[in-house]
């Protein structure tokens, strides 16, 4: 043991190194550096410009999150901060309850703001993207037309006066310092959830929604986290904006406001948080130095918008992005260096198997699968073939939690939940699929992390603050990942953004995120497809290993050379049924797969 | 050669599927394209017609290349395509599926030419005013090889023509494809049952990631063997 | 009082399923939900008052033209908005690229036109009370759209190519149907629609430019309500809905009312994701 952490310690010095953080934080602390010197300009005016572009930036550090990297289109966010500002100024006023000090009307405001994000969030756990859009409008719509009627509380059309601050903060500088103290903790808190667990799961969801779920993450706790926290920081920045107006009607939060917001994370970039800043500062001072143009802003937020959808939806991130740039070597080959596994993989495995008991699954009345027999043992590397249609993926999917079986029953040890892919990763088993699916605007280093996600044990919050126990699940899960990767033998692109590898490399790629699990069991959905010869024998040889550490392999392909080569056992499908089981040697005799796969 | 493909590479997006791929059809002849599943048969069939577009190579149909055009441009040419997994239009009526086929014949031509494709298929002529979804798994791939025919093809291609049909009905379908040779049409076949399509065809072509490994009349002796070996690897050509 | 809730309910409502009926149509052939669907309204109604009332033209005439320059716009959308993102359908870029052009119209007509609501003229100055043509004009242009499409759809070859692309995309290229040429005219078949709608419901709603984000939600509500694509779905939730929010106007007072309907919008829609009519469940894996 000590000996193989040694080997990992010298081999971690060796490999690329990260861009350091120095060059990563500058950006943000010139930003900020050159806004704390603002005041000396004493140009009141561009210290009001500066604290308006702080209040939104707060809104849109959670959006992005949201829109970002969650890839949920949010549309309609000016309501969160409609919400903020009415909850903060009715409480201050006392206009329901007596009036209550502003900071803490703030912080009911930030509260009622987790909720009702969440609320306005719910469709997106279940529906189509198009719906999650309308929806958050209609939410904009009606709270504008909430905050018309109800007069008694909000003075309807006429308005209400905004909060007053508490000293130091009751000056414009002070408010402005106020503003910008909060907008750096959103960044840096933003970032910190960006960099984390948190953040990649997001991505994941986005991007690669089912190879997610195999990973254990769910997407349902996932979001509703998320849409609390956007939420809070969103009506939090409605009662500073309150503050800011001094006095507000619903007329001061028009769709523009909203439309704003939502570009300025697009024209930042998805899963970037530096850019979405720059877009918020950029897209708040536009109207102030294009005077003329005001009443054609929402028009040119529009037009940006169809340009970075149809031109550069990378965005300013993307235009940054120098390193995604630089050439990758042209004749690099895959080599896996399956010893590493060892060092992966360590401490006890249970004994017990996958066994599939006459299992039944039909689509449309025809049956995928009819009654199949399986057991998946562990260290044994588990052919299973069979012409197209015999049922073979459909078998995986089953024992992956994909489909739920009509009849019969799939366990280890215990019975596994039937339809509950999220679960799997929780029980040992890890699976890759026909298709890669991998976050393209990843590294591939992150990739291989995300299937390390169930890993982590630091909360939201800890992620949030970067509090030890986040840093330490960061640590070892990246430090599984580069084993991983050295394993499949791509630790040399471990910083490459995925989707700049070629497909074969993808598929290693995803054995990578499948091994970072350390699963008990391991399901291979046809690896091979698409591979170079050589290729295959590297992936027949790293496979054996994985059997080596005591993981069960599943291994769907065509490759009948493979099969015969390195499996166990073989079971062949057709129709839906078992055809025959036995030894790759006795499999090779059988007269009926024979002719089953020549058609007889 | 009526169809001639010459160094074919395609694929979608980044995932290169065909390699190099040379092959051919000659007038009135029947061509099976055989191999595994995500061998590449489908995608070749989908490059030949234009429904994916390719990168490089060429395809040459009577003497003229399909570079840049789309299945459309490619059945009024003459190569038509019945796509794999019988899809007719389920809402709507046998005669109006034949119809939809017949979109860009001239007005008076469509129910002559309806009629002779239903010709072929007795079975669905009776039914013509059913709806396609209530049709039989096998009569709706008569129906969709018939769609095919509304055209008058001089290369008509199949893709997996039996696939989720009884034997009966396989067989039916192969009867067609003879007729079909008979009357001079030529036919490229993608098909999983080898001994019966090698009963129909008179070439071979064989498959496997993305390459030609296997090219052979039918009548050659050894052609059994030499299939055996490429489905069960061990001749399959590496490189 | 039931009378006038529902000689107004049904008309609204039947604005709302023209609007669904335009949704439906620009999906059908392409699997885009655009938001320029209730733009298409808001500029029925402007295009109206600006040929009849501001240039003069018989209304027959103005008629045509909004028709015409609607079917205009929704070709601009096809070209503009959906075009160049089909290829990536499943990113949802539609859901950006056809909001940026809808805001555009919106906001270009707010400029040239007024930000004003302005008067539409009487068609046919008939009737009056709960008969006046405000009510029954955007009925008997529902039910002519209706006629209309099920006699495109049944008895022509385009209606029954349409249906084609509509059901299998694939399937209809490979059969050599004009996709793209189909998919352009369905575009300015759902603009004269959606126009339409706007037009037959100008008395109601005026020439006004920010009903088009009000339309795009009211007329998405059916269409989610009875299934993606499903117009019989979109005309019986677009007339229900029409009724039980003029119903809720006049107990519970209007903004309660819009409240109501957003909450049985989110409940139906969470309880019934694929709407009260449809039913299809896509293969993930």
């Amino acid at each position: 043991m000590s000996n193989a952490s040694q080997t990992l310690t010298t081999n971690l010095s060796s490999w690329p190194v990260r861009r350091a953080a120095w060059t990563t934080f500058l950006p943000f602390l010139i930003l900020f550096g050159l806004a704390a010197l603002l005041p000396l300009t004493g140009n009141e005016y561009w210290g009001l410009i500066a604290t308006r572009a702080a209040i939104y930036w707060m809104l849109v550090s959670g959006l992005s999150l949201i829109v970002g990297f969650a890839g949920q289109l949010a549309i309609g966010y000016v309501a969160l901060l409609t919400l903020g500002a009415y909850t903060t100024s009715v409480l201050a006023a006392g206009n329901v309850l007596p009036p209550l000090p502003t900071l803490v009307a703030l912080g009911i405001a930030s509260a009622a703001g987790a909720v009702f994000g969440v609320i306005v969030g719910l469709p997106a756990l279940r529906l189509r993207t198009f719906y999650f859009a309308m929806t958050t409008l209609g939410f904009a719509t009606i709270v504008t037309q909430v905050a018309l009627a109800w007069q008694g509380v909000t003075g309807g059309g006429i308005g209400i006066t905004g909060p007053e601050m508490p000293a130091p903060f009751n000056t414009a500088w002070g408010f402005f310092y106020l503003c910008l103290g909060i907008a750096a903790l959103c960044t840096w808190g933003a970032s910190n959830i960006a960099h984390s667990r948190v953040g990649r799961s997001l991505i994941a969801i986005r991007d690669a929604e089912v190879a997610a779920e195999a990973s254990g993450i769910s997407k349902a706790r996932l979001l509703v986290v998320v849409f609390m926290f956007a939420g809070a920081l969103a009506a939090m920045a409605g009662g500073l904006f309150a503050s800011l107006q001094t006095y507000i009607t619903p007329d001061a939060f028009t769709f523009e406001l909203s439309l704003l917001f939502f570009i300025a994370v697009l024209i930042g970039g998805r899963g970037s948080i530096l850019g979405p800043l720059i877009g918020t500062v950029v897209l708040t001072i536009l109207p102030e130095i294009a005077a003329p143009l005001a009443a054609w802003s929402t028009f040119l937020y529009a037009f940006l918008l169809l340009v970075i959808v149809l031109a550069m939806p990378g965005g300013i991130a993307a235009l940054l992005d120098f390193e995604s740039r630089k050439p990758l070597a042209f004749d690099r080959a895959v080599r896996p260096n399956p010893h590493v596994l060892g060092e992966l993989f360590h401490g006890q495995r249970d004994g017990r198997s996958i066994v599939l008991r006459d299992v039944v699954l039909s689509f449309g009345g025809v049956r995928a699968i009819d009654g199949v027999n399986l057991e998946i043992r562990p260290g044994q590397i588990h052919g299973l073939i069979g012409p197209n249609g015999s049922g073979k993926t459909t078998t995986l999917n089953v024992i992956s939690g994909y489909y739920a079986p009509e009849k019969g029953d799939v366990t280890l040890g215990s019975p596994l939940d039937p339809a509950a892919a999220v679960t799997r990763a929780g029980r040992g088993i890890a699976r890759t699929f026909q298709t890669p699916r991998i976050v393209g605007e990843a590294s591939v280093l992150d990739n291989v992390m995300i299937g390390g996600s169930i890993d982590g044990r630091a909360t939201f919050l800890e992620a949030l603050l970067s509090l030890p126990r986040h840093r330490e699940d960061e640590r070892r899960i990246e430090a599984d990942a580069l084993l991983a990767l050295r394993a499949v033998g791509l630790e040399a692109l471990a910083h490459v953004r995925a989707d700049r590898l070629q497909h074969s490399e993808l598929r290693f790629i995803e054995i990578a995120r499948a091994l970072v699990l350390r699963p008990s069991f391991l399901l291979l959905d046809e690896p091979a497809a698409g591979l170079s010869g050589v290729e295959i024998d590297h992936l027949g040889r790293l496979i054996v290993e994985i059997g080596r550490q005591g993981t069960g392999v599943l291994l769907v392909e065509h490759h009948a050379d493979l099969i015969f080569s390195i499996c166990d056992d073989v079971t062949v499908l057709n129709l839906g049924r078992v055809l025959a089981a036995g030894t790759p040697a006795e499999i090779r005799l059988h007269k009926e797969v024979v002719s089953a796969y020549l058609g007889g | 050669m009526l169809l001639d493909v010459n160094a074919l590479e395609a694929g979608y997006g980044k995932i290169g599927v065909l390699h190099h791929v040379e092959m051919g059809v000659a007038a009135g002849e029947v061509v099976a394209l055989l191999g595994h599943n995500g061998a590449g048969k489908t995608t070749l069939l989908r490059a030949i017609s234009g429904l994916l577009p390719w990168g490089s190579g060429d395809v040459v149909f009577a003497g003229h290349s399909l570079k840049g055009s789309g299945p459309r441009e490619s059945a009024r040419a003459g190569l038509v395509h019945v796509i794999e997994g019988h899809r007719v239009f389920t809402q709507q009526t046998v005669a109006d599926n034949l119809l939809l086929a017949a979109y860009d014949l001239p007005r008076g031509e469509r129910s002559a030419r309806i009629e002779e494709a239903l010709a072929f298929f007795p079975e669905i002529a009776a039914k013509r005013h059913d709806r396609g979804g209530s049709l039989s798994g096998g009569q709706q791939q008569m129906l969709a090889v018939a769609q095919g025919l509304v055209r008058r093809p001089r290369l008509l291609m199949l893709d997996e023509p039996s696939a989720g049909l009884s034997p009966v009905l396989v067989d039916r379908v192969l009867a067609v494809v003879s007729q079909l040779r008979a009357e001079g049409t030529a036919i490229l076949l993608v098909e999983q049952l080898v001994e019966k399509v090698l009963a129909v065809a008179d070439r071979v072509y064989a498959l496997a990631q993305g390459r030609v490994v296997l090219s052979a009349r039918c009548d050659e002796p050894d052609l059994r063997s030499r299939l055996e070996s490429a489905y069960f690897g061990s001749t399959i050509a590496r490189d | 009082m039931l009378a006038s809730i529902l000689a107004s309910g049904v008309a609204v409502g039947a604005i709302y399923a023209l609007i669904g009926i335009a949704y439906n149509t620009m999906f059908s052939t392409s699997r885009v939900m655009s938001f320029t669907a209730g733009q298409l309204g808001m500029l029925g109604g402007v295009f109206g008052s600006l040929f009849v009332l501001r240039l003069g033209l018989p209304p027959i005439a103005g008629f045509v033209a909004m028709l015409a320059c609607c079917a205009l716009i929704g070709v601009i959308t096809e070209f503009v908005a959906v075009r160049p993102v089909l290829k990536s359908l499943d990113q949802h870029l539609y859901v950006l690229s056809t909001l940026a052009l809808a805001l555009m119209i919106q906001q270009v007509t707010a400029i040239k036109w007024s930000t004003e609501p302005q008067p539409f003229p009487r068609l046919f100055e008939l009737g009056s009370g709960m008969l006046d043509e405000k009510f029954w004009v955007p009925v008997i242009a529902c039910l002519l759209t209706i006629i209309g499409l099920e006699l495109l759809y049944r008895k022509t070859l385009v209606g029954r190519a349409f249906l084609a692309i509509a059901e299998d995309n694939f399937a209809a290229r490979a059969l050599g149907l004009p996709e793209r040429n189909l998919r352009i005219a369905s575009y300015a078949l759902a603009g004269a629609i959606g126009g339409l709608a706007g037009f037959a419901g100008g008395q109601l709603l005026l020439a006004f430019f920010a009903n088009g984000p009000l339309l795009n939600f009211y007329g998405f509500v059916p269409v989610a309500l009875g299934g993606l694509g499903n117009n019989r779905g979109a005309v019986i939730g677009g007339l229900a809905l029409g009724v039980f929010q003029q119903a809720a106007n006049f107990l519970v007072g209007g903004i309660f009312s819009s409240v109501a309907v957003f909450c049985i919008f989110i409940i139906v829609l969470l309880l019934a994701p694929q709407g009260l009519f449809g039913s299809h469940v896509a293969r993930r894996v």
